[in-house]
């Protein structure tokens, strides 16, 4: 291909012409409610990358990246799961009660943590796979609906069992030194946090490309008659997917946790709204799983700058949740338009 | 003057030309056929006139006039009407409202049901299609279904009837009834184009005949004046090779698929099939008859194992195993549902069941795969533009190949096929045949199911007939068709 055709692509791409239609619209909304977009848009990038925002904005993109996968891996097989919440609350609160309770030495307090919280988010997800496989319960509903008790169950151990005595605050004691984070830079915002999800997404592109597995997950996503018929156990394909993306939430909050402020503090997990963030850059992504990180990196840099926005120039950050519902409108008439155009 | 013509029409998609300066014309009450290959042409170009694609070059008339056509909706203003090959009705809703659907006749803001009742019965009298307006759809035989979309482009007033291989789903009484509506409809003046690539339809209805190849049109014959030879010869640009002599040699040898006293229950406890026994032995292919939903599906997912471990089926002597038994090579007829996954590429298409051999350890090289396809492509002469390419953009032949080349290239000894030339022109469907024909040569069990009795009778050293779940007749390979189609009917002895 050549190199302009090549850039004809890129630019009629969906994510580009999504993300443009939508900041176009948002310009428009700005302008609508009386917002001057040439404050509005340089406060938006100060407050993500400068002013020492970029610390803040990559502490923010760890767990999106996570909740990211999350969304992707079972996707791939066919099964959404939005109960990145639940699984995400679950994974934070099983971690922080094992560095709590459990005395461990240096290095396994944190890797244990973090191994157990991936194990919790992939057990609340994986509840989804015999709902759908034996009584024909959609993923994309029952992750929701579990989602929420999850959420709640995790704010229960948190407010009683697990929580600091005599302050009346819904957050756990600070967790022993040995299950921090090791931290990256002077701030203790950048934690090895960062290079492990790298890994662990650099990890799953390998595996979706060329593995087996891989290989029959998309298999499965693509035409589950088509895996079932070619031998594939496509089942067990699902609740592995589902297993795993569920796991990926699980480490997310785990991460959250052991990460400074170093404590479960109720709702400081769901309250950014990482999940759904994530879930908006998986379809901006629109099954190009390479591009996911850059999609990711993209939502959190809105989001995070929209709260430099607000702060700066008064303009509510919900604009950039704006931002976000119109990527996935686009998105998905994108799709439905290309489903219709006859071959 | 004619009702409809296409002038010097060319359509190219990226570096294909899928119709290059096409000429056709239909005159007032002609059933004219458009013949050819699959990937000649005739979809894209029956899709500029039904106004789903625009030319690059060339124009519509419609009786003398030039028309510019967006959309379909354009189209049925111009009084074309189409039956695609895939239904487009509610089965939840009735006749009458399948029909009026678009065109509503209202009274006070609401649904007129007696008014479409009416006009739908009228309908149905004028051009003696029967159907009865207030039964629901869902419940309708294909057959009736299929004038169910003829009567609703007539209802919106169509003088040109477009039928993209409308016998494609039908059973061969089915046809015949179709083909008696198509000259009586054409009779009242409708001009009638009827997309297909069986010869024998088009001798047996058309008037007219239009053969395309690689997008240009090779052929114009009046049906009365030509004969099949002819008509093969201009659609493929060469004449068929003779059919391959039976084989006189008998079988022999253990069968390699054995069915013993097989019995399958739905969901709803119903017997789907009731105690079949048959077998395969090496070498020999047993063809499968049947009208439509008399236990193929059942068996043929029996002996895959795709229903599970099924007592009573045996590979070689052994049960079968739940899950695909891999002893199997398995064309299925649902090529887009089943077969394939569309918007993979062919490369991993072909991949399917053998990605366990290729891989060393957990990973699978991407080179290995392509490779791998690259040599089935090859082997099984495919057209497509790289193994890349989503399986899906390929014709429906040369993804049949495709399939054919991923499963017959199985270490399987018993092959099920069922309807492997569905859909598949002429040359495709001599190549699929000559497949057939190799793999039982080196010593295959075949077990073909197909609704065309030629084919059958073509292949087969023995037909049996599939009736409410129950082999009741078997016939030598040589039967004729109207021994084996009163078996189907049920009617023994």
């Amino acid at each position: 291909m050549s190199a302009p055709a090549l850039t004809r692509r890129v630019i009629a791409s969906a994510p580009v012409v999504a993300l443009v239609g939508a900041l176009g619209l948002t310009t428009l909304v700005m302008l609508v409610v009386g917002v001057d977009p040439t404050l509005a848009y340089p406060a938006l990038v100060r407050g993500a990358v400068l002013d020492g925002n970029l610390e803040y904005t990559i502490a923010a993109f760890v767990p999106t990246l996570g909740m990211a996968l999350a969304f992707a891996l079972p996707l791939r097989a066919g099964e959404f799961n939005l109960g990145g919440d639940g699984q995400l609350a679950m994974g934070g609160v099983t971690a922080a009660a094992l560095a709590l309770l459990v005395p461990l030495p240096p290095g396994v307090a944190v890797v244990l943590p973090l191994a157990a919280g991936a194990v919790a988010g992939g057990l609340v997800a994986v509840v989804a796979a015999p709902l759908s496989t034996r009584l024909g319960i959609p993923a994309i509903v029952s992750t929701l609906l579990i989602s929420a008790p999850a959420v709640s169950l995790a704010s229960y151990l948190v407010r009683f069992p697990l929580a600091e005595p005599n302050t009346g605050i819904a957050q756990t004691p600070p967790l022993p030194e040995a299950a921090h984070l090791p931290a990256l830079g002077g701030s203790g915002y950048l934690t090895i946090g960062l290079p492990l999800i790298a890994v662990l997404t650099a990890l799953w592109l390998y595996a979706d490309g060329r593995t087996v597995l891989g290989y029959e997950i998309r298999a499965t996503g693509q035409n589950r008659e088509f895996a079932r018929y070619g031998g594939v156990k496509v089942d067990r394909v699902a609740a592995l997917a589902l297993a795993g993306g569920g796991a990926f939430a699980g480490l997310a909050g785990a991460l959250i946790v052991l990460g400074p402020p170093h404590r479960f503090v109720d709702g400081a997990l769901t309250a950014p709204g990482y999940t759904f963030t994530a879930v908006a850059a998986v379809l901006l992504a629109s099954a190009r799983p390479v591009v996911v990180p850059l999609t990711v990196a993209l939502l959190t840099f809105l989001q995070v700058g929209g709260q430099g926005m607000e702060r700066e120039a008064g303009v509510p950050s919900q604009l950039t949740q704006i931002v976000q519902g119109l990527i996935i409108v686009i998105v998905a008439v994108l799709a439905t338009l290309r489903a219709r155009r006859p071959r | 003057m004619y009702a409809a013509e296409l002038v010097g029409v060319t359509k190219r998609f990226g570096p294909v030309l899928a119709n290059d300066g096409i000429d056709l014309a239909v005159a007032r009450g002609e059933v004219h056929a458009v013949v050819g290959e699959n990937g000649a042409g005739k979809s894209t170009l029956m899709s500029i006139l039904y106004g789903l694609h625009r030319p690059d070059a060339g124009e519509v008339r419609r009786d003398g006039n030039r028309i510019v056509l967006r959309s379909p909706t354009d189209a049925i203003r111009h009084g074309l009407g189409m039956v695609h090959q895939r239904f487009r009705l509610f089965p939840g809703l009735t006749v009458a409202e399948n029909i009026v659907i678009g065109a509503e006749p209202v009274r006070n803001g609401r649904l007129d049901r007696a008014a479409a009742n009416e006009a739908v019965a009228a309908l149905s009298e004028r051009y003696g299609l029967r159907a009865d307006p207030s039964a629901l759809v869902g419940g309708l035989p294909v057959g009736v279904r299929q004038r169910v979309e003829i009567l609703r482009a007539l209802y919106r007033d169509a003088e040109v009837l477009i039928l993209d291989e409308p016998t494609a789903v039908l059973t061969p009484g089915e046809t015949d009834r179709l083909f008696e509506v198509l000259r009586t409809v054409a009779a009242t003046g409708v001009s009638i184009l009827l997309v297909t690539h069986k010869l024998s339809e088009v001798l047996a209805v058309g008037d007219r005949v239009t053969v395309l190849r690689q997008g240009r049109v090779t052929g114009r014959f009046t049906a009365s004046e030509t004969d099949a030879d002819e008509l093969v010869n201009a659609m493929i640009g060469r004449s068929l090779t003779p059919p391959v002599p039976r084989r006189a040699r008998p079988p022999v040898g253990d069968p390699l698929l054995e069915v013993r006293d097989l019995t399958v229950r739905d969901a709803d406890g119903v017997a789907r099939l009731s105690e079949v026994s048959f077998a395969v032995r090496p070498g020999e292919i047993v063809g499968l008859a049947g009208v439509a939903g008399s236990g193929q599906r059942e068996l043929v997912d029996s002996v895959t194992g795709l229903r599970g471990a099924v007592p009573g089926v045996f590979l070689a002597g052994t049960p079968v195993l739940a899950g695909r038994d891999p002893r199997v090579a398995y064309v299925p007829e649902d090529r887009h549902g089943r077969a394939t996954a569309p918007e993979m590429s062919v490369a991993e298409n072909v991949l399917m069941g053998a990605q366990r051999d290729l891989a060393s350890r957990w990973t699978l090289p991407r080179a290995r795969v392509r490779a791998r396809a690259r040599d089935l492509v090859d082997r099984f002469s495919i057209s497509a533009a790289s193994v890349d390419t989503p399986i899906g953009a390929l014709s429906g032949g040369n993804a049949q190949k495709a399939v054919l080349a991923r499963e017959l290239t199985r270490p399987s000894t018993v092959v099920v096929a069922e309807e492997p030339t569905q859909g598949v022109d002429v040359g495709v469907r001599e190549r699929v045949h000559a497949l057939l024909r190799t793999a039982r040569d080196e010593g295959a069990a075949i077990l073909l199911q197909s609704s065309e009795l030629s084919e059958l009778r073509d292949l087969a050293d023995r037909i049996l007939v599939l009736y409410e779940g129950r082999v009741i007749a078997e016939f030598p390979g040589d039967a004729t068709e109207t021994e084996l189609g009163r078996a189907m009917t049920g009617a023994t002895g």
